[in-house]
């Protein structure tokens, strides 16, 4: 400390604190928002002038919207959002792969025998309910997104602990080996109010889907 | 004692190092901003910034005229609903059945039927009252019996309901006779309607009436 208040003659006292404002603020010298409401609005209208259904992630207020033609389907708040690595790029992104412990699976229907089993009628849909509400979401361009559910009750906050110390450590690492790879790398911690959020949002974004993800 | 001490040393600088590799995973993990925006920030010149702002509400305009004016449907796949609105003005709601998901295999393995309802956006291409089913292969294959050869044979009047609207693909919202099953997914990638609510939905929507399906 007396190294750094006595550099040039001047108190640097406040030095740390100003790095560590440096790191936690990365919009620190200038408002951007403008700048980046107009490339979103550049680019969703790429996006809306398709046929086919869109997301956008809005980090800073926290949401994750489904839409078509411009026109919202469906929204989610989230409780948080936490970052690690890159910037998103400000473009489309294809949603590659969803990935979770357990999958959903899909009923293989038997053909019937004969008339009598024919008539029978056993109810094996897939549906909401079946759906995950702890998963990841693989964008192109070494994006992800990890989505899970606010935790309530033991069994739940005990899974966040993990959840935390992997977000907190494994990720990182991750992010190290992708630059020294010199890979684009760049994950968010998307923790939604409910379960039925989780599992509705497992179920609107399928494989496939375009969508944008910006600091806004 | 010393290679207990050895070893003592050696768990300390492994931890050591795996501290110091954390420690620049962290740093060099710490979020950042878009390199982008960053470029193309210029917001601090007054007549930029108001450019920028003017462009923008232009392009959100843009956006906005992209949505339909006139009646169209939206379909809830994943909470089985389905409203009928005309630009913001919901007209009605109703509760339907949408696709089981599950997977038929003919026997041999030849042809694989996954029973989804398509998602995106759809027009509605025709419009049937009195609709006949033309059953096709996997109802046969489902209900065990050989595949007709002859069309006719595959004709079946009743099961859908008073009215009809195709939108593509062999895939209709139309009525039902299991209305206790409406809200459950239960299809096989068609759109089940109550009957009072498709009579509706069938005069409020014309050829070319958007569906947006998610």
């Amino acid at each position: 400390m007396p190294l750094l208040r006595t550099i040039w003659g001047c108190d640097f006292r406040a030095l740390p604190v100003f790095c560590v404002l440096c790191l936690s603020f990365p919009a620190w010298g200038g408002d951007q928002t403008a700048s980046l409401q107009n490339r979103l609005a550049k680019q969703e209208l790429l996006l809306a002038k398709t046929p086919s259904l869109y997301f956008i992630v809005y980090l800073k207020s926290k949401m994750i919207v489904l839409k078509s033609r411009g026109m919202i389907l469906q929204e989610w708040k989230a409780q948080s959002i936490r970052a690690w690595g890159d910037a998103p790029p400000l473009g489309a992104l294809t949603l590659e792969k969803k990935s979770t412990l357990f999958p959903p699976k899909r009923t293989k229907i038997m053909p019937a025998a004969d008339e009598e089993e024919a008539a029978t009628f056993e109810l094996d849909a897939l549906e909401l309910k079946d759906m995950p509400s702890r998963f990841t979401l693989f964008l192109s361009g070494g994006i992800r997104l990890h989505v899970r559910p606010k935790a309530r009750g033991l069994f739940p906050r005990l899974g966040n602990i993990g959840h935390l110390l992997g977000w907190n450590l494994w990720v990182p690492l991750k992010n190290l080996s992708f630059r020294l790879r010199k890979k684009h790398f760049a994950a968010f911690d998307i923790s939604l109010e409910k379960k039925e959020d989780g599992q509705a949002v497992y179920w609107a974004l399928p494989e496939g889907i375009k969508g944008l993800v910006f600091p806004l | 004692m010393n290679k207990k001490k050895t070893a003592r040393a050696l768990v300390l600088l492994l931890a050591a190092v795996l501290v110091a590799v954390e420690a620049v995973a962290i740093i060099v993990a710490w979020p950042k901003q878009a390199a982008e925006a960053a470029a193309g920030a210029e917001t601090n010149d007054q007549k930029a910034a108001a450019r920028l702002d003017a462009e923008t509400a232009a392009l959100r305009k843009r956006i906005g005229a992209l949505a339909p004016k006139a009646a169209h449907i939206i379909i809830d796949s994943a909470r089985n609903t389905l409203t009928l609105k005309t630009g913001k003005e919901v007209r009605l709601q109703a509760v339907v059945s949408c696709g089981s998901g599950s997977i038929l295999e003919e026997p041999g393995g030849k042809r694989t039927w996954i029973f989804d309802t398509p998602r995106g956006e759809f027009q509605v291409k025709s419009k049937v009252v009195d609709p006949t089913w033309v059953k096709p292969d996997w109802a046969f294959i489902e209900e065990g019996k050989e595949i007709p050869k002859k069309r006719e044979e595959r004709l079946e009047a009743g099961v859908l309901g008073d009215y009809a609207l195709g939108f593509g693909d062999g895939y209709f919202i139309h009525g039902t006779l299991y209305s206790r099953l409406l809200g459950r997914s239960v299809t096989h990638g068609c759109v089940r309607v109550g009957d009072k609510d498709l009579k509706a939905i069938f005069q409020a929507a014309s050829i070319g009436t958007r569906i947006y399906i998610y």
